[in-house]
């Protein structure tokens, strides 16, 4: 029988959560999942990895323009492949799609917000990288931050929604060499 | 280890489950995120939603630490730590500096927390209208629309009727300007250490179905009119009978035979390190 990966669901998932959520409790904390993220096959690994950290056969993915990756983790996670505005989760692998799919990701309802999408993109090596402010919950006052351009534009395009609050999307960005960097709905990112 | 159940007793489809809420709880501090509460060998009101948080959050890497009412030693807090060491082999301490995740039931520890540590609260009621609205549904739409006006006007009937709030514990406090919530039963001494923390704190209701948090560095203001400002319980002129200390929050002691009154520190573990020194 061929073994296609030798990523521990219990012990790998476990630590990935922890650096996901040290990531999402202090936006703008870059935080390494590499070693987990090896473990994995095809080109996006560290999107697997958080796939088999997150998803099971009851939320919904959407990773749209890209069917390998979208076979990977049905096969991985037998979570449900759905369109991109019905998706719990949202894999986005190049920046060129940004644009419409936030337009129509999942924001939640004032009732239940927790009812929104998690957009998880993948920023390319080779960035341009700007110098940012960070201010909101997880972050201690003002706090300055170096980040690739394609972050940017992806909290740009979310606050071009002017979602009202408790509503709105979280991001989960991954940096080259497998790093986390969340930003999520009430964190504001402005240029310096 | 008891190699008999999975790592941390429940299931990988559980802690996943739970790890989503969890995130979303972060992402919007202060909300209740429902989730599907498993059945543990422990009945619920017992600290099960902390059980189950601190069971999704735990690996080989951490240091746990159990507290009830501020003991190491109480039997909640004794059996629960025996509990998670079945089934995950961590270690457990005592030493609050010493841990990645506390587990807690009715106080924060007095020693301030770290950025790299999870702070675990069982919470009995997650709801802080449930006082003032037994329906569920109804409560959901009041924090979706912001409608805290009951709350507030139960503050002001006790101010009214007894000259100040009487809230001890759980006292309710608006997170980010936006979300009232129920900081479970700690006591309105240690409301303030909620606000601009350094660590994570996670509140879980086993028994109601409900997730919650506070990010580090988030704003957590207790409920108080402009003119009453909040004010917490104040023990001065006491201290505690073991170590001294006069700016801990301490439990009275009543002996009936004699009839004498003591004060001691509620936090035994902070109690033993100032008498070690």
């Amino acid at each position: 029988m061929k073994q296609l990966h030798t990523f521990d669901e219990v012990f790998d998932a476990q630590k990935v959560f922890r650096r996901l959520l040290e990531a999402m409790a202090n936006p703008g904390r870059q935080c390494d999942i590499r070693l987990q993220s090896e473990k994995l096959f095809g080109e996006a690994p560290d999107m697997l990895a958080l796939a088999m950290t997150l998803l099971d056969a009851s939320v919904s993915f959407c990773a749209p323009e890209n069917p390998v990756l979208t076979e990977q983790i049905i096969l991985l996670t037998h979570a449900k492949s759905v369109s991109p505005e019905q998706a719990d989760y949202l894999f986005i692998s190049s920046g060129d799609l940004l644009p419409t799919i936030i337009e129509t990701a999942k924001k939640g309802t004032l009732e239940n917000p927790h009812a929104s999408a998690t957009c998880i993109v993948k920023i390319p090596d080779g960035q341009t990288e700007q110098q940012v402010l960070l201010s909101g919950p997880g972050v201690d006052g003002q706090t300055g931050a170096t980040v690739p351009c394609d972050i940017m534009q992806a909290i740009g395009l979310r606050d071009a929604q002017e979602y009202e609050y408790p509503q709105g999307i979280d991001y989960i960005f991954l940096l080259p060499e497998s790093k986390l960097l969340c930003i999520p709905r009430l964190v504001r990112m402005e240029e310096c | 280890m008891i190699d008999k159940y999975n790592y941390a007793f429940l299931d990988e489809g559980s802690k996943r489950e739970i790890r989503r809420s969890v995130l979303k709880a972060v992402a919007i501090p202060g909300y209740q995120v429902p989730f599907g509460s498993r059945e543990l060998p422990i009945g619920r009101g017992w600290g099960t939603g902390g059980i189950q948080l601190t069971l999704s959050l735990i690996g080989p890497e951490d240091t746990l630490k159990v507290i009830d009412q501020g003991s190491d030693e109480s039997v909640n807090a004794v059996n629960i730590k025996k509990f998670v060491k079945m089934c995950t082999d961590v270690p457990c301490t005592t030493r609050t500096q010493e841990a990645t995740i506390i587990q807690t039931r009715h106080r924060v520890p007095e020693i301030p927390l770290t950025n790299d540590q999870i702070l675990v609260l069982q919470v009995p009621l997650p709801e802080p209208l449930r006082v003032v609205e037994p329906q569920e549904s109804v409560t959901k739409k009041m924090h979706a629309e912001s409608d805290y006006a009951p709350i507030w006007l139960q503050l002001y009937e006790s101010l009214i009727k007894y000259g100040k709030v009487t809230i001890s514990s759980e006292y309710p406090c608006l997170v980010e300007d936006r979300y009232i919530m129920n900081p479970s039963p700690i006591p309105k001494f240690d409301n303030p250490k909620l606000h601009q923390a350094e660590c994570l704190y996670l509140f879980g209701a086993g028994r109601e179905k409900k997730i919650y948090a506070i990010p580090p560095h988030t704003k957590v203001v207790s409920l108080a009119f402009d003119d009453v400002p909040f004010e917490k319980e104040s023990f001065k002129g006491k201290k505690c009978r073991l170590c001294g200390s006069t700016d801990t929050y301490l439990d009275e002691i009543f002996d009936s035979a004699t009839g004498e009154r003591y004060y001691q520190c509620s936090d035994t573990s902070y109690c033993k390190e100032v008498r070690s020194k």
